[in-house]
């Protein structure tokens, strides 16, 4: 049996149901796209950033000794370095520097220090260390970073011997 | 013909308004990040004073997260948990200024009148190079979750 569109009934049935079919989904299309919404809410969140500095060492102790083997015959000046330990630090304020003093007023001999290699900020000219700050690094920005710390014990033959025992102390403080 | 009708009516009649309700619990919020530690993690603190709490519907939904931050300064995200009633927590949104509305929780199921809740974990971050607030000023974020159809 055939139709006036020369189609099997059956078939023109089947397209009819088709055809249905893309009706609604062309209807159906827009709620799709704008998905039912049933209810909203809304609230204020208020983040707040104090100004945060921090710094830190890697190792607690370095000691410096000066032993025979450094002894120039002539020479009256003895140095000696380390290069063991790793400043690091952070800061969130815009203008930051990090400054370094001892604890030891009178010293027997010469403890120098100056930052190696820093990933951020300018190193400061080594200095030798006293119980007033001087800078270490400069600049620093807001930022978070590290350096190598290079200790320098410097003493005379003349001198003879003995032990000062330094605490240093770092602070990140305005520039 | 009568089917096709029949279906989009049954379809028009899903889209009428209901009285759905999604709620805020806890009223706004502050997040203070006040300490923080040298290295590769930054400052950071976690609030989890709000909860919402909505009407389960008669289809499948879900909740939408979105903010509104003029000139956004520093990381804010936020993660559902201990959700009851049904319903899938999102991976933790980070809110941005600008963003479309994201998934917060899913295959939320139809259990009217059934309610459901959460608590909203807030997590603010900030890395030293993003500043501090009095430099830069706070950030406030116009948070808005909604309940639609999934």
């Amino acid at each position: 049996m055939t139709t006036m569109l020369g189609f099997p009934m059956n078939l023109q049935a089947s397209l009819v149901s088709s055809a249905g079919a893309f009706l609604a989904i062309s209807i159906l299309c827009p709620s799709r796209a704008l998905p039912q919404t049933f209810d909203s809410d809304a609230h204020t969140v208020r983040v707040s950033v104090l100004p945060i500095s921090v710094v830190s060492l890697s190792s607690g102790t370095i000691n410096l000794d000066m032993s025979l083997g450094l002894i120039v015959p002539g020479q009256d000046q003895m140095t000696v370095d380390d290069q063991s330990t790793t400043l690091t630090w952070g800061t969130n304020s815009s203008s930051s520097k990090i400054t370094a003093s001892t604890s030891l007023a009178a010293p027997l001999f010469d403890l120098r220090i100056v930052a190696v290699n820093p990933t951020q900020g300018t190193a400061g000219p080594e200095f030798s260390l006293t119980p007033a700050a001087q800078d270490l690094l400069l600049s620093l920005g807001r930022s978070s970073g590290s350096c190598l710390l290079r200790y320098t014990g410097v003493a005379l033959a003349s001198q003879g011997s003995g032990t000062d025992l330094h605490v240093i102390t770092f602070t990140v403080q305005a520039q | 013909m009568r089917t096709s009708l029949l279906i989009i009516a049954v379809l028009l009649g899903w889209s009428l308004p209901t009285s759905a309700q999604l709620r805020i619990q806890g009223g706004n919020v502050t997040i203070s990040i006040t300490t923080g530690l040298p290295g590769p993690i930054p400052p950071s603190a976690t609030v989890s004073t709000t909860g919402l709490r909505w009407r389960q519907e008669t289809v499948d939904t879900k909740i939408t997260i979105s903010t509104i931050c003029p000139g956004q300064k520093f990381t804010l995200r936020a993660v559902a948990t201990g959700i009851t009633g049904g319903g899938t927590p999102a991976p933790e949104v980070t809110l941005q200024e600008g963003m479309p509305a994201t998934d917060f929780i899913v295959d939320i199921p139809p259990r009217r009148p059934n309610n459901g809740r959460c608590t909203v974990r807030y997590t603010a971050v900030a890395t030293f190079e993003q500043g501090n607030s009095l430099e830069l000023g706070d950030d406030f974020h116009t948070i808005t979750y909604t309940l639609v159809a999934q």
